[in-house]
């Protein structure tokens, strides 16, 4: 089943505005509030890995997907399409973070960014090979973690004080014990296959605040995937997501000590809930000497990762400026106190 | 009878004042002090003459004390107070003077320089002088560890004060604390050639310069991909987050010792004044 969205005053293309987070009309500017828009996903079933073709609601046409797209563009027509059987049932997203940033707002912000790397070829700068510019609903699992932790640990107090000729160093053991309770809530971890994970780490955080309940009219006008991994597969990858946040909470449970040994730490780290949600993210694909560069745009805070290409000559400039800089200050110094120049 | 035993007792006095002046006088010329008996009588006389020569040359008197106990007076407090007593006896030097006093009891060190001597032998000038003959006196080579002050008093009395640069022959004195007290001496205007500081080496300063530029441009290409922006707070929820129990008990206690490092090397004070009102500069150790 194919979900399409036609302006009902004009009949033109309707698509997700990010300024106004309505659906709107790309004719007649009509906007629709998404938030009443009736949504009969939850109830409809379908077969997961039913075999369907795809016809386009506008044109007829084809609609050339690959097996994990929830939402795309007739190829044809250009009209915004959800394939509703792919966000139904087990496939139905809870809840969706809406794009903040339209198209132009994301390419402008991104232009910005290319000016400011001071190891960016001054080529790249220009900002004027932009390839393509893609909105992305990206499948997460936000999960509610508890861990209980309990540590046993060896700490050390160490005192020192001077009596007659001799410096003295107590150490005082102390056998610590610690019951910690901890919550993690809404940790991220992208569901998607196609996503690089620490190029997914590094846009987060993410403003919960703004997480709506999915309608499918936020993903008109975007490319959407369905998850390729369910909860349970990716819950060791949500654990050691949190298993730094948790030492680093250990050891200043334990702060107390001047050195802390381990004796025995058992931490048990269960998933309260998880809930599959959409994010969004704008991807920029641009061409620079003949090579490609992929950035990835937070849709929602507008954070960008990625790495730019590195001129040579600007690192060269930057490291011999640094170096000659201190060189000279240095002989300088040793000529004002008295070292000589050389 | 009682009045003229009065008078035979002036007139003996009378008779014995030139001597004592002249005793007294003699004590000017050649200031050593050997209370503590650590030299012989040939030795004496020829730290006497030494010292003569030079405190004509340059009018400052070099006196050594060795006490055997200071009657629980601290070091420095004895030499000001050696001063103020003996004050009358450095007039003829208009009141400078170079002074180096030992205790054999604490083993103490310490060099003062008053007058003329305190603008001259400074208190890191004196920290080098006593870290050059310290190691004469551990060993009990008193004689050459006195000649060596005076030597170097008077060498540090004729040279403005720029540069410390040690005399030709204290140059050869392999002393091993020598090269390490160089290091110590803070004050980057005492350096010589010979004890330049690390951090005046051209090569040093080169590596510093290419290590901070590679690190400024490394950081830079690290830091272009963009950063991780969460923290351990991001996703905690603080409100149910806490320890619910703990214990700390304490088991064992251990204490180790340690002599505390000598100070040898180290510097500690310098100057003052006299309760005679006297100011000036100083060096102390032990040894």
């Amino acid at each position: 089943m194919i979900l399409h969205y036609k302006c009902p005053g004009c009949g033109s293309d309707m698509s997700f505005d990010a300024a106004s987070g309505t659906i709107s009309c790309n004719s007649c500017g009509r906007q629709e509030n998404i938030e009443n828009y009736p949504e009969q996903l939850v109830t409809a079933l379908f077969e997961e890995d039913e075999v369907k073709e795809y016809h386009c609601n506008n044109c007829g046409a084809d609609i050339l997907t690959d097996a994990h797209t929830a939402a795309t563009s007739c190829s044809f027509c250009g009209a915004g399409v959800v394939l509703a059987d792919r966000l139904s049932g087990n496939l139905a997203p809870v809840k969706v973070i809406p794009f903040k940033l339209s198209r132009e707002e994301a390419t402008k912000a991104f232009q910005k960014w290319c000016k400011k790397g001071r190891l960016t070829p001054k080529g790249f700068m220009n900002a004027d090979r932009i390839k393509s510019i893609t909105g992305l609903y990206v499948p997460f699992w936000l999960y509610d973690l508890n861990s209980r932790v309990q540590v046993n640990a060896v700490g050390t107090k160490v005192r020192t004080y001077t009596s007659g000729d001799y410096i003295y160093t107590e150490t005082s053991y102390f056998d610590a014990f610690r019951d910690i309770n901890l919550d993690y809530i809404k940790v991220p971890v992208d569901a998607s296959e196609k996503m690089n994970d620490q190029l997914m780490d590094k846009l987060e955080p993410y403003e919960y605040g703004e997480l709506k309940e999915f309608k499918t009219p936020y993903l008109a006008g975007y490319i959407a995937e369905k998850y390729n991994y369910t909860e349970g597969e990716l819950l060791p990858r949500a654990k050691h997501k949190i298993n730094s946040y948790i030492d680093s909470y250990i050891s200043q449970t334990l702060g107390g000590y001047r050195t802390v040994t381990y004796k025995d730490k058992q931490i048990d780290t269960r998933s309260v809930k998880s809930d599959y949600v959409l994010l969004p993210v704008w991807m920029m694909s641009y061409d620079f000497e003949q090579k490609e560069h992929i950035f990835a745009m937070n849709g929602q805070t507008g954070k960008i990762i990625g790495k730019p290409p590195i001129s040579k000559r600007k690192a060269f400039m930057w490291f011999s400026g640094v170096a000659g800089g201190t060189f000279f200050a240095m002989k300088c110094f040793s000529f004002i106190v008295g070292g000589g120049f050389w | 009878m009682k009045k003229r035993n009065y008078l035979y007792l002036l007139a003996i006095l009378l008779f014995f004042l030139p001597i004592g002046m002249s005793v007294q006088a003699e004590t000017v010329d050649s200031p050593i002090y050997d209370y503590a008996g650590l030299l012989t009588t040939d030795e004496v006389a020829q730290l006497k003459l030494q010292s003569s020569k030079l405190s004509e040359e340059s009018e400052t008197a070099f006196i050594i004390i060795t006490a055997d106990g200071t009657d629980g007076k601290d070091i420095v407090q004895y030499v000001q107070e050696f001063y103020d007593n003996h004050a009358s006896e450095f007039e003829q030097f208009h009141g400078n003077a170079a002074i180096l006093a030992i205790d054999m009891m604490e083993r103490d060190i310490y060099l003062a320089g008053f007058k003329k001597a305190e603008d001259y032998l400074t208190d890191s000038r004196l920290d080098v002088i006593r870290n050059e003959i310290t190691p004469d006196l551990s060993e009990g080579r008193y004689f050459a560890a006195f000649s060596g002050f005076i030597n170097q008093a008077v060498h540090y009395m004729e040279t403005e004060e720029t540069a410390v640069i040690p005399p030709a022959e204290e140059q050869q004195n392999e002393s091993g604390q020598t090269g390490s007290s160089e290091y110590e001496n803070e004050s980057a205007y005492e350096q010589t050639s010979e004890t330049k500081n690390l951090f005046f080496e051209w090569w040093f300063q080169l590596i510093v310069s290419v290590a901070l530029g590679g690190a400024v441009v490394g950081t830079m290409m690290l830091g272009s991909g963009g950063k991780v922006t969460v923290s351990s707070q991001t996703y905690n929820n603080q409100k149910t987050s806490a320890v619910l129990d703990k214990y700390d008990r304490f088991v064992r206690k251990t204490v180790t010792k340690q002599k505390k490092p000598s100070s040898n090397n180290k510097s500690s004070g310098g100057g003052g004044f006299t309760s005679g009102g006297h100011s000036h500069s100083g060096s102390r150790g032990k040894f």
